[in-house]
């Protein structure tokens, strides 16, 4: 592979970010997908690898969805949304030549959380390393740490084919359905009796009592524990926290688990990738197109309608929105049975998290372990004990954004110096937690935007005492910004909760959990479909795979 | 008389006299051992106050297994089945309440005319549970598979409650499996507006768990309830108690109070018990329906076989519930409701209510207003089952007067700074103060607050809980412990009959009968 076919790959994959708005080359595809996040680029490239002509409408200037760089600051590319990959499906990465399109991940080297009493930990990938810094707290938990990532590990691989394929079906009796269930059930059987144990433990426990299983320190146990609740409206104390565990822990990079990474050039790369591998497969991209509506007739639809007026026709339309988006804005209550229209409006959105992103002057000291070291190459977590993160949890149950919140950090300049100008650097700042539906309702958030914003970096300087005044630009988003600006309903980041409710069969709607919709010829895909939220690309793939095998395109 | 039984059973509360009863029936010679002077355990008539008799620590009698019941022909020992289960008055902001009653009629006459909404939905509701009642009562009522053994994975073992979910239909099998992780605060949403309704549904199955409506999983609890559920009985669990031992004395068994055992005695397996007083009794089988990490303590041998030592030293048993009785000088009367005697209420004005009083106890603390159930019989001579000398004294003669019980919701077992004199006169005065705001010339003669650790210290229960055990679905799937699912133990002889065993605790008496079945089977 030149560099030379390399580059313009790339500058190809670029230009289709920031188009100016275009007309559609036909009036007729065989497939059109609406949103061009990541997982509706996945899915498209997908189709038009497969010879399917495609077209993709962004309704914003740049494709990517939550997965996107932006130069809110010149010179500064903030990771705007989503600021780690680690479960990007390796076929996907393979299958669709995604570094030929310029993607490549810089592993993440460790986890930092800093103490307020001025000890911190850190956790690396070298297994010695972090012995050491674990002995530092509690010497037991040091010798247990990995017999417990080595058990976490086997059931991460128990449960990998869940990702990988479409979602099992327990209510059929087809002969494919019960042949899966009982590989299954061979598969459960090789399990040994303690890991079984440890499997019911692990769907059904809060983060903290499953963690008690295994640990005593609570400075180990808080920042681990912190990982069961990103993304989700629940507390490290609350029950079914304990499995998100295990989806952080499934990151599969290169063959290895656990594997987290910085994509350089910010996570944008990622969908430029997809965009562009889907481009060489002859797809078309549309920004600056926002639809309003899916042409919708006697149970059948067959295309959309922009809200320029235009109409453009297709086989099958597939939508990569959040399903309320999807549902009761695109399609129109009118189309649905009441069934289906009752588990739409019950499945759960209700964003808890926020962003703020930094430009900074110069890099800010944490006042326990000075200097820009190894040990913030990673991801920083503020979270000091467990009563904190609960707390951080009861302020948003009752309408309010956490007063002391649960922040996970990463300064992705350190590892990738293109993201900012010499000596400068980024600062990405996930925070928990955010309630979309604040007491005074979501519409009052651009009002308590910046005291918000405030709280945070008050957080923060309470570890490192420079930062405030290093700030050049500080970028917040609110669940409101995130609902207004990128299209997350609710600005729930995963398109909808990971409860197991509405999971696997159940996501988005009980016995709609395979891409098809109740509408003839309209699709879904995206985190709202399984397997749900994060940068996998993965339901975009099974959602071109199942289309694709249907006949249906 | 020899020390020689066919069975011992460790502890005479509900559950291990419904043991005892059953093997009794069947022909073998039981002997009972209670630790306290009389019997009942939680279920006990207790006098705190002289000439005042609680109605033991349970309110509600609305699990009851009516099965077992029959099967023990209790009606025959005084039990009296209630027609409808009773009414309970939902107290939400000050003149603001709900009577909720026992009959789906009345209570939706009462639901409609605060929320039309809600009237029409309340039936169908109560409908949606009971269409499930079947499946969840033949998981319930049954002696369960450990879900870590390969006999959870034999198609010969799971065509049978395989077929049972399959009767539900595809929707409702999709239904069904959807449920389970939901917390109460989301499934009642589904269904209701009114936030006073709403609450009123949502506590009893989170009573006494370390669980609140937003916890997911609660509405796993809220099914089981539905499953168990029936129309209570009369006199509480004291009559419940009365009843079962009647019926086991009527078929031999022994019973002996103020006998505590210090030991298991084994040699490879079970020969029977020593008392702390050094006197020994020999069975080849021991039924302990003590708490699971009681029965540890009387186990000699060093670590038992499958890392069940381990497991068990795991299990979490967190008390959240304190009691807090009055000794009255006329029964309880409600405000709104002085011409209408009301035997339970309940506080809890919203489900956020119990939220914010369940938020905390995570912080060892308990809330501002925390959630009150509030039993108040009409006299206090009902507190007391007729003809009962185990349970009260007979001839003892009450002075005028009346009871109530209020449980307290949530209270930790390990309160900041600690459980003293102090800490549990200020939650009397507290909850004594709310009680006052509800009801109509509260006249109070004595007060006595009991809170985890006295539970604890009372009925040998560690950490106070209730139910032997936190009610968490792990916890309900692995009762108490992968390796001793199902009531055998590794031990050959040592069986679990009490609510630390499927299908856990509360007035069910099936971990006891179920105990039972595997004893005769074996």
């Amino acid at each position: 592979m030149s560099a030379k076919t390399r580059s313009t790959d790339l500058a190809q994959a670029e230009r289709s970010a920031g188009s100016a708005p275009a007309k559609p080359a036909r009036s007729s595809y065989d497939a059109i997908v609406v949103g061009g996040g990541h997982n509706g680029l996945a899915c498209a490239a997908y189709l038009a690898k497969a010879g399917k002509s495609v077209l993709v409408l962004e309704r914003r200037h740049l494709v990517g969805g939550a997965c996107v760089s932006e130069q809110i600051v010149p010179g500064f590319t903030f990771s705007a949304c989503s600021y780690i990959v680690s479960l990007l499906r390796p076929q996907v990465v393979r299958e669709l030549d995604l570094p030929r399109f310029g993607l490549e991940i810089l592993p993440l080297e460790s986890t930092f959380t800093p103490f307020p009493d001025g000890r911190s930990l850190a956790r690396w990938s070298d297994p010695q390393r972090t012995r050491l810094e674990i002995a530092a707290f509690s010497a037991r938990d040091a010798d247990v740490y990995p017999e417990f990532g080595l058990a976490m590990s086997r059931l991460a691989h128990f449960i990998k084919p869940t990702i990988d394929n479409p979602a099992p079906d327990p209510t059929s009796l087809s002969p494919r359905e019960l042949g899966a269930m009982r590989r299954l059930g061979l598969s459960v059987r090789n399990l040994d009796r303690d890991l079984r144990e440890l499997a019911i433990r692990l769907t059904t426990m809060s983060a903290v009592d499953f963690l008690d299983l295994f640990f005593e320190s609570e400075h180990l146990k808080t920042p681990m524990s912190a990982s069961g609740i990103i993304g989700t409206f629940l507390g490290v104390r609350s029950p079914g926290t304990a499995y998100v565990l295990l989806h952080h822990y499934m990151g599969e990079i290169d063959g290895s688990y656990r594997a987290w990474g910085f994509v350089k050039g910010g996570m944008g790369r990622i969908s430029l990738a997809l965009a562009g591998a889907a481009q060489a497969h002859g797809a078309e991209i549309l920004t600056h197109s926002p639809v309003a509506r899916f042409r919708v007739r006697d149970g059948r639809a067959s295309g959309v309608v922009l809200e320029n007026g235009d109409e453009i026709a297709a086989r099958a339309v597939i939508s990569a929105l959040d399903p309320h988006r999807t549902f009761l804005k695109l399609v129109g209550a009118e189309h649905l049975e009441p069934d289906f229209l009752a588990g739409i409006r019950r499945y759960k959105l209700r964003g808890s998290s926020g962003k703020v992103n930094l430009a900074l002057d110069r890099f800010p000291d944490f006042t326990c372990r000075p200097g820009a070291g190894a040990h913030l190459m990673g991801d920083v977590s503020i979270a000091p004990n467990i009563a904190y993160l609960e707390r951080a949890y009861d302020d948003a149950k009752y309408g309010a954004f956490s007063r002391r919140p649960f922040l996970n950090i990463v300064f992705p300049s350190l590892a990738d110096p293109t993201v900012a100008p010499p000596g400068k650097h980024v600062m990405s700042i996930f925070v928990q937690y955010a309630p979309y539906w604040l007491a005074e309702g979501p519409e009052s958030w651009p009002a308590q935007r910046e005291a918000f914003a405030d709280t945070v970096i008050q957080t923060l300087a309470e570890y490192c005492p420079s930062l405030p005044d290093a700030i050049l630009h500080r970028h917040v988003l609110t669940p409101w910004d995130l609902e207004q600006e990128y299209g997350l309903t609710e600005g729930n980041i995963f398109h909808g909760e990971l409860g197991l409710e509405q999971m696997l069969f159940l996501r988005p709607v009980p016995g709609w959990a395979r891409y098809r919709t109740p509408l003839r010829q309209l699709w879904m895909c995206a985190a709202g479909t399984h397997p749900g939220g994060g940068v996998m690309g993965a339901s975009g793939e099974l959602a071109a795979k199942t289309l694709l095998r249907s006949g249906g395109v | 008389m020899s020390g020689r039984y066919d069975a011992i059973v460790i502890g005479a509360g509900h559950n291990g006299l419904t043991t005892a009863a059953l093997l009794a029936r069947q022909g073998r010679r039981v002997l009972v051992l209670e630790q306290k002077e009389h019997i009942g355990g939680l279920a006990a008539a207790e006098e705190f106050h002289p000439g005042f008799w609680s109605c033991g620590v349970f309110q509600d009698t609305t699990l009851v297994s009516r099965r077992v019941a029959d099967e023990l022909e209790l009606a025959r020992h005084g039990l009296r089945w209630r027609t409808a289960p009773p009414d309970v008055l939902a107290l939400g902001a000050p003149g603001d309440s709900l009577l909720l009653a026992g009959e789906v009629a009345r209570a939706t006459a009462a639901i409609r005319q605060r929320q039309p909404q809600d009237g029409e939905r309340y039936p169908r509701y109560i409908a949606a549970l009971e269409g499930l009642r079947e499946v969840l009562r033949s998981f319930l009522d049954a002696a369960p598979l450990d879900p870590t053994s390969n006999e959870a994975l034999d198609p010969r073992v799971l065509w049978r409650p395989g077929l049972r979910l399959r009767r539900l239909g595809r929707r409702g099998l999709l239904e069904f499996l959807r449920l389970p992780p939901l917390c109460t605060a989301d499934w009642l949403d589904e269904w209701f507006a009114d936030d006073l309704l709403k609450a009123a549904l949502s506590l009893p199955p989170l009573a006494s768990t370390f669980m609140g409506p937003r916890s997911p999983g609660g509405t796993a609890l809220l099914l089981r309830q539905a499953g168990l559920a029936g129309p209570g009985v009369e006199g509480g669990g004291p009559a419940l108690v009365a009843a079962i031992a009647g019926a086991a004395r009527t078929h031999g068994a022994e019973i002996r109070n103020g006998a505590p055992v210090a030991e298991v005695r084994m040699a490879g397996k079970v020969q029977g018990v020593k008392l702390a007083s050094g006197e020994t009794f020999d069975a080849p089988v021991v039924a302990a329906s003590c708490h699971p990490q009681q029965l540890l303590a009387l186990l000699t041998l060093r670590s038992l076989p499958g890392r069940l030592t381990e497991r068990l030293q795991h299990y979490r048993s967190r008390g959240t519930t304190a009691q807090v009785l009055f000794a009255l000088r006329a029964p309880l009367r409600f405000k709104g409701y002085e011409n209408l005697p009301v035997e339970f209420a309940r506080t809890g004005a919203s489900m956020l209510d119990i939220e914010r009083a369940f938020d905390a106890v995570k912080y060892g603390r308990i809330a501002e207003r925390p959630v009150l159930e509030i039993h108040a019989p009409s006299s206090n001579g009902e507190a007391r089952p007729p003809g009962d000398r185990a349970v009260a004294p007979a001839g003892a003669v009450a002075p005028a007067g009346a009871v109530a019980s209020v449980l307290v919701h949530y209270a930790p077992w390990n309160l900041e700074p600690g459980w003293d004199a102090k800490q549990r006169d200020r939650l009397g005065e507290r909850v004594q103060e709310m009680v006052r705001e509800r009801a109509s010339g509260l006249e109070v003669v004595a007060r006595r607050v009991f809170a985890p650790p006295d539970f604890e210290a009372l009925y040998a229960l560690p950490g106070g809980n209730l139910h032997h055990g936190d009610h968490a679905l792990d916890q309900l799937l692995l009762r108490p412990a992968a390796g001793c699912v199902g009531y055998r133990t590794p031990i050959p002889g040592l069986y679990l009959c009490g609510s630390g065993s499927h299908p856990g605790g509360g007035l069910t008496c099936l971990p006891g009968a179920l105990a039972a079945r595997s004893i005769l089977a074996d």
